[in-house]
């Protein structure tokens, strides 16, 4: 029984730990200040 | 003491045998995407090239064409599709930006590309577009998907506004890098008039008046790094031509561009370097966080069951003497 409750909080540990960090994600950003070239860049 | 031992020893044995699949099958696919306000430039060069000179209306042989591709992720755009759509959503606004020899624009081209960050699945919102004219694209556009299969996929062709199959080829090494090499060709096919013409004075409804028609043909080449999905080397055997009507004289077709484009050196290293870091955290949410979370899990179950084993030794070896100690009725010690 005590085997049974360890493997749970186990199990219960990994699902909380995988659906936090799916849900807080990544943040999305800003769109770049830099513009839509016009001019042949000298590198990248 | 063993016992509690062997308890919190198996607890964690399941946390982390239970956390690979997680990660793997529903970790990853929410995970891993494109980021929204990604930017990104390429450079690709012709090498001699040829140019539809629009004074004389003869083609000519150039030093170099080069062709300048801007992609700006619009994070405003995107959130605002994502609300209508329900979906994570990527907004590209495009510029493919083609310079002759001495920097003057030959055409620009700009687009606005939306699509699914998670698959590369087009979304039809937003206000996709190829220079101005409203598309709806199929599969995929200078992008694959995580995870690139070894099969043929449908790639979106800006000129023609159409999406047509983009051919696996095989696969290649290149710089180090196991790729996917795919291959499209387009055949010679009628095509709409860039908006922005590079002379003054000419625009495409005086080209159109004079009864003059533009025509593409083009075999593109891709290297895919089949992890994160990302070309590492883009080539395309590219041609345009004028044909028809009163601008050409008694000629029926007059080249516009032909060359072969191929990406320069220092953007392929630089494209090379971005890929191969992309592609160790694709490698860790698929490969190496779960092959890693599941040999410890089952490192740690046997140990587990090597201590509850130990402990359950002990317990018996201390039960032993107590049991010979005890008298058992009706047999008398000697």
């Amino acid at each position: 029984m005590r085997a049974l409750a360890a493997a749970a909080i186990g199990l219960a540990a990994a699902l909380a730990l995988v659906l936090a960090v799916t849900a807080i994600g990544a943040p999305s950003g800003e769109t770049s200040p830099k513009p839509l070239l016009t001019t042949v860049p000298e590198h990248p | 003491m063993r016992r509690r031992a062997s308890l919190v020893l198996l607890a964690f044995a399941v946390f982390f045998a239970a956390l690979a699949p997680l990660l793997r099958w529903y970790g990853y696919p929410r995970l891993a995407k494109i980021p929204p306000s990604e930017y990104q430039t390429a450079v690709l060069e012709a090498r001699p090239a040829t140019l539809l000179d629009y004074g004389t209306m003869k083609p000519r042989t150039v030093s170099k064409v080069s062709i300048v591709q801007t992609l700006r992720g619009n994070v405003a755009a995107a959130e605002k599709v994502g609300k209508a759509t329900g979906r994570d959503v990527v907004v590209w606004d495009a510029l493919s930006y083609v310079a002759g020899p001495d920097g003057a624009m030959v055409s620009k081209i700009p687009e606005r590309y939306v699509f699914d960050a998670h698959s590369q699945d087009p979304v039809h919102a937003g206000g996709e577009h190829v220079d101005g004219d409203a598309v709806r694209r199929e599969g995929i556009e200078y992008k694959w998907p995580f995870l690139t299969e070894k099969r043929d996929y449908r790639y979106f062709d800006a000129q023609t506004r159409t999406s047509a199959p983009i051919h696996y080829k095989g696969t290649r090494t290149f710089r180090g890098l196991k790729v996917y090499y795919f291959e499209q060709t387009i055949p010679w096919t009628r095509v709409p008039l860039p908006k922005t013409m590079p002379v003054d004075g000419v625009t495409p409804e005086t080209v159109r008046k004079a009864g003059t028609s533009r025509w593409y043909s083009t075999k593109r080449m891709f290297w895919v790094e089949p992890t994160t999905g990302a070309p590492v080397n883009g080539q395309e055997i590219h041609r345009e031509e004028l044909r028809g009507g009163t601008l050409l004289g008694d000629r029926g077709r007059v080249t516009v561009f032909s060359g072969h484009v191929k990406m320069r050196e220092d953007y392929v290293r630089h494209t090379v370097d971005l890929v191969t870091s992309q592609r160790r955290l694709v490698l860790l949410l698929t490969t190496w966080l779960p092959g890693g979370f599941l040999a410890l899990g089952t490192a740690l179950f046997a140990l587990a069951l090597l201590l509850e084993a130990r402990g359950r030794a002990a317990r018996h070896q201390r039960s032993v003497p107590a049991l010979a100690s005890t008298p058992v009725p009706g047999i008398r010690p000697r």
